[in-house]
This record gives C-alpha cells, sequence and structure tokens, in this order.
C-alpha cells in the first residue's frame, strides 16, 4: 500500500480569476452586479448626501444663534431679566421679527423683518455686500439708520437697486447692501418671504408694530462661561410656556434632529428598493449556484478537494462583491455630487469632505446583500457531490425550510437597524412588511387563479400565458409585490399633484375667503369696512385678536400641553423651565391642597371678541351673550373644551404677558374649520377684553378682476399684511412637489431594483420556458401562439400588479383624504386604468426583452437543444 | 499486504446496496474484479444492470457498501472524500457520456483544469498539443456552447489524457452521439490510451465498442462475469441501447 501523496493544488487563485473574468463576460454576473451596485449606489448617495447638507448647516456655520443664549419670545421680557444680565456684564443685543408688506413703487412683497440692535451679532459675523460686484463681503452690525440690508432676491422681485428705496411700513428705507450670510440664519421651512434687515431704531417710525400686533422677540446674550451660566441658573426657573431659552447646542440639536429624522425617513424609504435589490441578489445566486453545480462536481470528480473548490468560489464571490461594492460606491459618490451641485445654490458646501459614515453604512449594506442573500445557495454549490457528475444534478428542487432561511430575515433586520438605529421601528417595519407582502401575495394569488379560469375561455395564447403565470405564483411573488409597489407610487404621485389639491379646493363654495388680512389697526377698521362695503366684497368682519395663554382652569394651572401642535418649540430648553415652573409652584402651596395639574392648550392662542356669534358657528351648549351683557364671558370651541375636559360654567383663566384675567364658560359652539373662514377656539364678550390692546384682521373673497383695485388700496395702509391663498396654495404645491421628488427617487429604485428581480427570475426560469416551447411546437403549436404566450404572461403579471396597485394607491388616497387634508373621499378610476395599463405596458415590455432570446430561437433550436 | 506491481485495480467482495423507504436495494452483488496496468477493459451489461454504480466505486467517486477496492495499491474503502480527491487529481482521467465541459471555460482551460488540480507544470504547452492531437487546435479559444456534441467529446478526452492518468474511467463515452461521431471518438480514445499506455476501463453498451477492449466483463443485475463477446447475441444488446 503506498502512501498517499497529498499536494494540494495553489491553482484555486488563478482559476477563480479566471473563472470571474469568464463569468463577467458571459453576463453571467450581471444581474448581481448590477444589485450590488444598485443597493450601495443608493445607500451612499443618500446617507452622503445628507451628511453633507448636515455639515454645511450645522458644522461650517459654527454659530447658528449669533450668540452664547438666545431668550425667544412673544412679547417683551421684564426689565429685571436685562438688568441682571447687565449686573453680570454680560452682553446683550436684541432681534425682532416681524412678517409684513414691503413695498417698492408698485411692486410689493411679504418679507422677514429682522430688526436687530446696533450690538447684533455677538457671535459670529453678518456679513454684507455693499455693492453686487464687492469680491469679499463686509462684517456689519446693525444698518444705519434710514437703511436696510436685503438678501438678493428682493432686489429683482421688487425691481430695486442697491441704494433704491423700499417703503417698509411707512418708512422709506435705502438698500444699503446685500446679505451674503446671517450668523443666526434659521432653517424654517415656511417663511413668509426674503429678509430684510432693518435698525432696531427705525422700528417706531415705520410704525408697524401695534399693539397685538404679531412679533417675535430675540434677545441674544454673550459672555464669559462662567457668567452666562449663572445667568442661565438664574433665569431657567422664571420662564414660563412662552419662552424659549437656547444654546448653540440646543439649537443644533433641535436642527440636526430634524435633519437625521429626514434621512431616516429617505433611507427606511429607499429600504424597498434595497430590499428587492437584494431579493434580485437571491434569486440570482440560486441560479448560479444551480448553474454551477456540474463545474463543482466535475471539479471534484477531476480530484479538487472540498477547501479548493471552497477557496475558489470564496475568492470568486468575495471579488464580485468588492468590485460591486467599489463600483456602487463611485456611482453613489457621482450621485450624491450631482445632488449637491443641484442645492447648491440653497446652501454653501465649499469644503464637502466624505465622512465615514456614509461609507461604512454602504459598505455594510453591499455586503450584507452580496453574503447574507447568497450564502445559503453559496454553500449548497461547495457541497456538491462528485458523484452527482454520473447520477445528474438537483435541478430547481425547492428548497427546505432550515434555519438558513432566517439568515435573509437577519439581514433584512439588521439594515433596518443599520438605517433607522431603533429597535421598535426595525421590528415593526419588518413585520408590517412581511404583512403587507403577504396579504398582496394572497391577493395576487386570488386574482391570478381568477384570471385562469377567464383565460380558458379568452384564447389559447392568454389561456397557455395565464396557465403559466398561475404556475409560476412561486416565483413570480415578488415582482408581483415590487412592481405593485412602484405603480401604487406612481399613481399616488400623480394623484397627488394632479387631483387632490384641485378636489380639496373645488369643494369650498364660491365665496370662500381667497385672501387673509393682517395687523390692522383699530382706526384703520372703519375706512377698510367701508371699502369692501362699497365694493361688495364678501367678508365675514374684522375680527380684533390679541394673544394670550389659558393658564388655570378653575384655578388649577395647565401644565402639560398637547406639543404636537408646534413641534419647532418643543426641545428640551422647554422641558426643564416647566418642570422648574411647577415644582416652585408646589412650594408656594405646600400648605394648601395638592396642587392638581391640568392639561391646557400650551401656546399662546390667538384670541378674539365678538358681539355676535360668527358665521360658521353654532351653539351647541349654553347660550350666547346679549350685546348689553357686562358681565365677562367666553364661549370655546366644543371639541378643545372636551379635549381639555373644560365644561359649561368652569373659570378660565388667560394671561397676557403679565396681566391676568378670569372669565366663566357660558357657551360651546361647534365650528366649521372646512368653512376656510377666521375661526376661533376662544370668543369673548366686550365685556372681558375692556383695555387690552388688539389689532384687527379679516378675510376676504376678492373677485379677479378687483384684485388690482383692492391692492392699490391697500397700498395706502403700508402697515396692514395681505396673505393671498392662492399664494399659500403654491407654497404648499410647491411642498407636494418637494415630496414627490424623494417618492419619485424611492420610485426609480424600486423600478430598477424590480426590474433587476424580474430579469433574475426569467434567466432562473429560462430552461423551464425553453422546455416547454419546444414541447408545444413539436405539439404543432404556431410561432405566434408560442410568442403570445410568453408575452401575454408578462402583461397579465403586470395587469394584475397594476391592478393591486391601484386598490392600494385608492386606500392611501382616501386617508390623505380624510385625515390630512379633512376632505370627503371620492374615487379616481380613470387612475386605475393608469395602473393597469402602465404595470401590464412596462412588466410586459421588460419580460420581452429579458426573453428575446428564447423569442427569437427557431424551432429546430429549440427542439435540438432540448431533447 | 499481496501486492502485485502488475494489477493497478483490485476490487475483491464489493457490494453496494442502498435503502429505499424500508427496503434494502441490492446494487452489486459481491464483485471480485482485477485490472492489471497497461490493460483495457469493457463493462457490458443492460440498462440498469449496475455498470456505473460499479465505475463509480472503481473510480473512487462512490463508496462501496462492503468490500474492498484498492486503486495504485491506495485503500479506497477506507478513505475519505478528501483523500479520495486527492487520489482521483493524481491518478484518474474521466470520460463522461454528457461531456460535462465547464461551460464558463474555454476549451483549453477545461483541458488545462485537471494538470491544474494536480500541480502539473506547463499546464498550457500539454493543453495545447492534446487539443492539437484531437484535431480542435483551432477552436482552443472557444467555449463549449459553441462547439458541436462530437467537438465537446474530444475536449473531454483531451482533458481526461492531461495529467496522464494511470486509469482513465469511460461511462458511455458515445453514448449521446451518432454513429458516425461515436466511432470517430472511438478511434480518437483508442489511439490515445495507446500513445500513454493508459489502462482503460470503459462502460458501454455498444459491442463493437466493448471489442475493441482486450477484455470484457458483463453485468448483470448486479453480478459481474466475464464475458465472452463472441457469444453475446449482438442483437439483444443493440436492443438495450435504445433504453440507455
Ligand atoms: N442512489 C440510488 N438509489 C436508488 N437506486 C439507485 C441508486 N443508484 C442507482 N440506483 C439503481 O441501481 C440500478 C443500477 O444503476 P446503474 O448503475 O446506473 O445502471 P447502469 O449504469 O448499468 O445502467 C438502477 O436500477 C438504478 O435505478
Ligand atoms: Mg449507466
Amino acid at each position: 500500500m503506498s502512501e498517499l501523496i497529498v499536494k494540494p493544488s495553489k491553482a484555486w487563485f488563478k482559476q477563480s480569476l479566471r473563472l470571474l473574468h469568464h463569468e463577467f463576460r458571459r453576463g453571467e454576473l450581471t444581474i448581481i452586479f448590477l444589485a450590488i451596485v444598485l443597493a450601495v449606489g443608493t445607500v451612499f448617495s443618500l446617507t452622503g448626501f445628507s451628511e453633507q447638507i448636515k455639515q454645511a448647516i450645522i458644522s461650517n456655520s459654527a454659530n447658528t444663534i449669533a450668540a452664547d443664549r438666545v431668550l425667544g419670545s412673544s412679547r417683551e421680557i421684564p426689565t429685571e431679566y436685562l438688568d441682571k444680565s447687565e449686573s453680570l456684564s454680560l452682553k446683550v443685543a436684541t432681534k425682532i421679527l416681524l412678517d409684513s408688506m414691503v413695498f417698492s413703487g408698485d411692486n410689493m412683497l411679504l418679507s422677514e423683518l429682522d430688526i436687530i440692535s446696533e450690538a447684533y451679532p455677538l457671535r459670529g459675523e453678518f456679513l454684507v455686500k455693499m455693492s453686487l460686484d464687492q469680491k469679499v463681503a463686509t462684517s456689519v452690525g446693525a444698518p444705519k439708520q434710514g437703511t436696510a440690508y436685503v438678501e438678493e432676491s428682493i432686489l429683482s422681485r421688487l425691481d430695486v437697486k442697491i441704494g433704491g428705496t423700499i417703503e417698509v411700513g411707512v418708512l422709506p428705507l435705502t438698500i444699503a447692501g446685500v446679505i451674503v450670510e446671517i450668523p443666526d440664519r434659521s432653517y424654517r421651512m415656511f417663511v413668509a418671504g426674503p429678509s430684510i434687515f432693518l435698525n432696531i431704531k427705525d422700528i417706531e417710525k415705520t410704525e408697524l408694530i401695534k399693539p397685538g400686533s404679531r412679533v417675535y422677540h430675540q434677545y441674544l446674550f454673550a459672555g464669559e462661561r462662567d457668567d452666562i451660566e449663572e445667568f442661565e441658573t438664574w433665569i431657567k426657573p422664571q420662564l414660563n410656556e412662552s419662552q424659549n431659552w437656547y444654546s448653540v447646542k440646543s439649537a443644533q440639536n433641535r436642527l440636526s434632529k430634524v435633519l437625521d429624522s429626514s434621512e431616516k425617513f429617505l433611507s427606511l424609504a429607499s429600504m424597498l428598493g434595497i430590499v428587492l435589490a437584494a431579493v434580485a441578489v437571491a434569486v440570482a445566486s440560486r441560479r448560479y449556484g444551480q448553474r454551477h453545480q456540474p463545474m463543482v462536481a466535475v471539479f471534484k470528480a477531476l480530484g479538487a478537494s472540498k477547501s479548493h473548490v471552497k477557496k475558489l468560489y470564496m475568492l470568486h464571490w468575495g471579488l464580485l462583491s468588492l468590485i460591486s461594492i467599489i463600483v456602487g460606491l463611485v456611482v453613489g459618490y457621482l450621485l450624491m455630487l450631482a445632488g449637491v451641485s443641484a442645492i447648491e445654490s440653497y446652501l454653501s458646501l465649499d469644503e464637502s469632505q466624505i465622512t465615514f459614515k456614509p461609507v461604512i453604512t454602504a459598505v455594510i449594506t453591499g455586503l450584507l446583500c452580496s453574503v447574507a442573500f447568497a450564502v445559503h445557495p453559496i454553500t449548497e454549490l461547495i457541497s456538491t457531490k462528485p458523484l452527482d457528475v454520473i447520477r445528474g444534478f438537483k435541478q430547481n428542487v425547492l428548497p427546505s425550510f432550515g434555519w438558513h432561511q432566517l439568515i435573509p430575515l437577519f439581514a433584512l433586520f439588521a439594515l433596518l437597524m443599520l438605517f433607522s438605529r431603533d429597535l421598535i421601528m426595525s421590528s415593526s417595519l419588518l413585520l408590517g412588511g412581511i404583512v403587507v407582502s403577504g396579504v398582496l401575495l394572497l391577493l395576487g394569488r386570488l386574482i391570478m387563479g381568477a384570471g385562469r379560469s377567464a383565460g380558458a375561455k379568452a384564447g389559447k395564447a392568454w389561456h397557455l400565458a395565464l396557465a403559466n403565470l398561475k404556475r409560476r405564483a412561486n416565483e413570480n411573488s415578488v415582482q408581483l409585490v415590487s412592481f405593485t409597489i412602484a405603480i401604487q407610487l406612481l399613481l399616488l404621485i400623480t394623484v397627488m399633484k394632479s387631483s387632490i389639491v384641485d378636489e380639496w379646493q373645488a369643494q369650498f363654495p364660491e365665496n370662500t375667503p381667497n385672501h387673509y388680512l393682517l395687523n390692522i389697526a383699530n382706526e384703520e377698521v372703519a375706512p377698510l369696512q367701508d371699502f369692501v362695503n362699497e365694493l361688495g366684497i364678501d367678508n365675514q368682519g374684522f375680527y380684533p385678536i390679541f394673544r394670550g395663554r389659558l393658564s388655570a382652569i378653575n384655578g388649577e394651572k395647565t401644565v402639560s400641553f398637547d406639543d404636537d401642535d408646534d413641534v419647532d418649540k418643543s426641545d428640551n430648553e422647554k422641558d426643564e423651565s416647566i418642570k422648574g415652573s411647577s415644582t416652585e409652584n408646589e412650594a408656594k402651596q405646600d400648605d394648601k391642597e395638592k396642587p392638581k395639574e391640568r392639561k391646557g392648550a400650551g401656546r399662546e392662542l390667538s384670541l378674539t371678541w365678538q358681539a355676535q356669534l360668527p358665521m360658521a358657528n353654532e351653539i351647541i351648549e349654553g347660550k350666547w351673550w346679549e350685546e348689553s351683557d357686562v358681565s365677562p364671558q367666553v364661549s370655546m370651541e366644543s371639541g378643545v373644551a372636551e379635549r381639555l375636559e373644560i365644561k359649561l360654567g368652569d373659570e378660565l383663566t388667560f394671561t397676557l404677558g403679565t396681566d391676568e384675567f378670569t372669565v366663566p364658560v357660558t357657551s360651546l359652539r361647534e365650528v366649521n374649520w372646512k368653512s376656510r373662514q377666521l375661526n376661533f377656539i376662544m370668543i369673548f364678550n366686550e365685556a372681558a377684553v375692556k383695555g387690552i390692546d388688539t389689532t384687527s384682521i379679516s378675510a376676504w373673497m376678492v373677485p379677479e378682476e378687483n384684485k388690482n383695485q383692492v391692492y392699490r388700496f391697500l397700498s395706502q395702509y403700508p402697515t396692514v399684511s395681505i396673505m393671498d391663498f392662492g399664494s399659500l396654495m403654491k407654497q404648499l404645491t410647491k411642498m407636494i412637489e418637494q415630496v414627490s421628488i424623494a417618492i419619485e427617487l424611492i420610485l426609480v429604485l424600486v423600478v430598477l431594483a424590480g426590474s433587476l428581480v424580474l430579469v433574475a427570475q426569467v434567466q432562473a426560469s429560462m430552461e423551464e420556458r425553453e422546455r416547454e416551447l419546444a414541447i408545444l411546437r413539436t405539439l404543432g403549436a404556431k410561432g405566434s401562439l408560442l410568442r403570445n404566450s410568453v408575452l401575454f404572461e408578462f402583461i397579465a403579471l403586470g395587469a394584475v400588479a397594476g391592478l393591486m396597485a391601484s386598490i392600494a394607491m385608492e386606500i392611501a388616497v382616501f386617508f390623505l383624504q380624510t385625515q390630512v387634508f379633512d376632505m370627503s373621499a371620492s374615487f379616481h378610476f380613470s387612475y386605475w386604468l393608469i395602473g393597469i395599463f402602465a404595470g401590464a405596458g412596462f412588466v410586459g415590455l421588460m419580460g420581452m426583452l429579458s426573453c428575446w432570446r428564447l423569442l427569437k430561437l427557431s424551432s429546430v433550436t429549440l427542439i435540438r437543444r432540448t431533447m | 499486504m499481496k501486492s502485485n506491481s502488475e494489477a493497478i485495480l483490485k476490487v475483491s467482495a464489493l457490494t453496494k446496496s442502498v435503502q429505499l423507504d424500508e427496503k434494502t436495494l441490492e446494487l452489486l452483488q459481491p464483485v471480485h474484479l482485477t485490472v492489471n496496468t497497461g490493460e483495457t477493459l469493457a463493462i457490458v451489461g443492460s440498462s440498469g444492470s449496475g455498470k456505473t454504480t460499479l465505475l463509480s466505486i472503481l473510480a473512487g467517486l462512490d463508496l462501496p457498501t462492503s468490500g474492498e477496492v484498492y486503486l495504485k495499491n491506495h485503500p479506497l474503502h477506507q478513505f475519505n472524500e478528501e483523500q479520495r480527491s486527492q487520489v482521483r487529481a493524481n491518478h484518474v482521467g474521466f470520460i463522461f457520456q454528457q461531456f460535462l465541459l465547464i461551460s464558463s471555460l474555454t476549451a483549453l482551460e477545461n483541458v488545462m483544469l485537471p494538470a491544474e488540480l494536480a500541480n502539473l507544470p506547463d499546464a498550457k504547452e500539454q493543453g495545447l498539443a492534446l487539443l492539437a492531437s484531437v484535431g480542435l487546435a483551432e477552436r482552443a479559444e472557444h467555449y463549449p456552447s459553441q462547439l458541436s456534441g462530437g467537438e465537446q467529446q474530444r475536449v473531454a478526452i483531451a482533458r481526461a489524457f492531461i495529467t496522464k492518468p494511470d486509469v482513465l474511467f469511460a461511462d458511455e463515452p458515445t453514448g449521446n452521439l451518432d454513429t458516425k461521431t461515436g466511432i470517430h471518438i472511438a478511434d480518437l480514445l483508442f489511439q490515445l490510451n495507446e500513445k500513454h499506455g493508459t489502462t482503460l476501463v470503459l462502460v458501454t453498451h455498444d459491442p463493437k465498442l466493448a471489442k475493441r477492449c482486450q477484455r470484457q466483463v458483463e453485468m448483470d443485475s448486479g453480478v459481474l462475469h466475464e464475458a465472452r463477446l463472441d457469444n453475446v447475441n449482438v442483437e439483444e444488446l443493440s436492443a438495450d441501447m435504445k433504453v440507455g
């Protein structure tokens, strides 16, 4: 017996490279390659893009509040705050924010006025160009009295030049320069318009601020660290809910939270596409495994050891993953650059660097796709028996259930965790995804089953196609789900863009107001009233308004609040200040009974008084007051009353700055919020509001032909602000458009990934399809019948997906209409046709392209190949 | 150990049975067989008689249920999968009925493959020479799908000889080819076999092909016995051919 010479072959390396080269050239790896590139590229571009934005907004601008701390308030703050800061030798600057109409000649524009004191900014630089061709911007403080700094867009929109004049309120101001950088720029969703900076000493002369005007004060503080901190500990317990204390960090935190959540939303939405890409990898690698079985068996029969085969395939797959991931990163980087250059005009992204986070996230995504979804077929492949060269290969065996089937689920979960970093969210998304897919699959089966029976009567080609569709239901299920989702997104965008807004607008009655007038001084009410009466403009009168907070109910302080009303203000700083004040209350009332906490409205409310019950209001409990009533009373909207557990007869205390007054609830009203009239939660009678300063607001229905006349007339009252509902609608449409872009991105991704799955699936079924066609051919089927039966199968699949997508779209639109737009639901049958035809057309085309080879084969080749 | 330098393949009391549900299926009754170095042996027998089963055990692709198999004095029946694959790499060549070329490799690369697995030098030169000797020098860079059945089997024959194997196993090498091509392939096979002095174990239906071997054995329902082909009913054999 001779010794066995063990000479492990080192040829695996060379063979692996050779295999990779050939397989790539023959296009056998294309699907897997494209799927990984798609996943990696998507993740990298998305995360990279949002990283860039975050850097630009947060890191690049070192100071986003122009101070060390800021106290924001809707009212002026008590002088002792300022005294205290002075005693600590802190620097203080003031900024008042106010939306107002600005005029130049015949042009007018709603803009944001930033009225600043000389000391502004305390930190950072306020950069202005004094002429448009000035190269380096100048760092400035407040503009000189009688001048203003404006954002560049104002020049074109008001058709003025630097040195020209604009009218702010009743005050003409000379434009002294164009703003380049604002140190405390806020990134608000809805800004009234471009900013104009003016000196606080000019504010009186504009006559814009009247009692009751809606303004926002910011007090900026800066100083030595210890002093600032001492001031902070002193002031925090005294702050109330309408005051907002923040530092650079808390401002940045809030901002980055907003950015993070939008990034999270986008990447989770893109998960749809990534999951499909992973499925394409799974399908393609299963076919890959089956296709390579003979090769592994021959290798082993010819004497290759298991470790040889293992190393060969590990290197092969590893290189494939590596190449795909690298190409994916490059593609993602290019996409990111394209995205960045598209928004460059909004944000200065000068020193953008690639951080590690997007790279790592993208690489992990790529590895999960290429490994987790392929590990089972590849390990199966490696363990192919050499005896199989003689006994034949298992083809298309359905995978038995085992732990390996959980790997993709784990991988999906890992991806979800990677994107959301939220266990509950990941679990529920995974479960939700499984449930939705399950429902879609079930529905799809039902429809395909019904189609099968219908097809029996619809001609031979359809009959064959539908029978095949049903038989391949398992394999088709992923495509079905993915195309359903894609078509649904498509329909949703179309419906949202073209129908919902129109339908929403159409449901309002003819005389619905289309202009809102704000900041009307009391002495201006009479001439404006005369004007609208003369012109016969529909209006619901003038409402005096003032702002105040519901601070107590029946003597019980309101502390907690519904923070969903005003997300922007609910940050940590504020929570702390509230906690501070409530402990103080407890201390004060220690010897009395335990203080009960009542739910309050939280934010400041717009309050009004009226003698008569306004239109679109209906008393459902209690009684509206007589005009002559001298006892103070309030009438409350019934829905809010229910929410705050307020009943008829309860005593409500309102705080207006430092003033307080208490009134009983004498009636509850039902309000038709859909009416787009001016509606109020609280309406007082005249007796309750004696001595309170107010400005008025009004809502007018201005017919198109009277618009110019109205605008010209109103320009006599420069301090009155007009909000055109049409331009509000434009803002809404713009927002929908932006959301649509995000959805369109996802749509493209899903379509691409879904197509990859389709092609992978078709390739996997190619041999089976060839065999079927050959059999049909030998039985004498005509060429056109064969072609049609192949084509119709895909058309039917697409149509089923389109049908299900239409149903899903209708459900989604139902929720949008009833929950978001607060309107009655309607059907959109014409879009069903779009869905079904788009699905049938696209999937039919994709199927035809991927079966091109099959359709072109002559019957002789078909038969020879399969016999 | 009674080692005989002449015997390259020695089989004694070899059986193979498989478990099918409750029943045990005896595929091979105790088989005794010795093949000498340089000998050419044909295994004939009707379809399903167990020829392929025996061949796969002889070549170390499968293990016997009981009994002993020595190939070049290696006790294959005691070897595990890895050891047997090493024996195959060093000593064995194959030709299959379905050719079994690797579709993603070119003709030349297919031929070179066993040489690479056995760590032999000059794989490429050897491969090109062998391709030339089967008349396919021009097709070296072609993929299997671009070759006809006969051409594919010629590549497979070149592949089988590249390692200069001690034993060459061929299972119905002409079974998938038309008669004319089959004869051509058989010519090539015997020509190369003679040139290299390789031991050949050939499984076939074809009595004409079997006759070209020095010795014939017949398999009959798992029982192996020496066959004298001139006594075998040729018509009976060719009737079997259509079944295989
Ligand atoms: N793993 C197995 N399980 C069950 N039956 C088998 C198995 N392997 C072979 N057989 C059966 O053993 C018999 C002999 O097969 P085989 O050796 O391929 O015959 P031959 O090559 O002579 O045509 C056949 O009836 C075959 O079906
Ligand atoms: Mg056989």
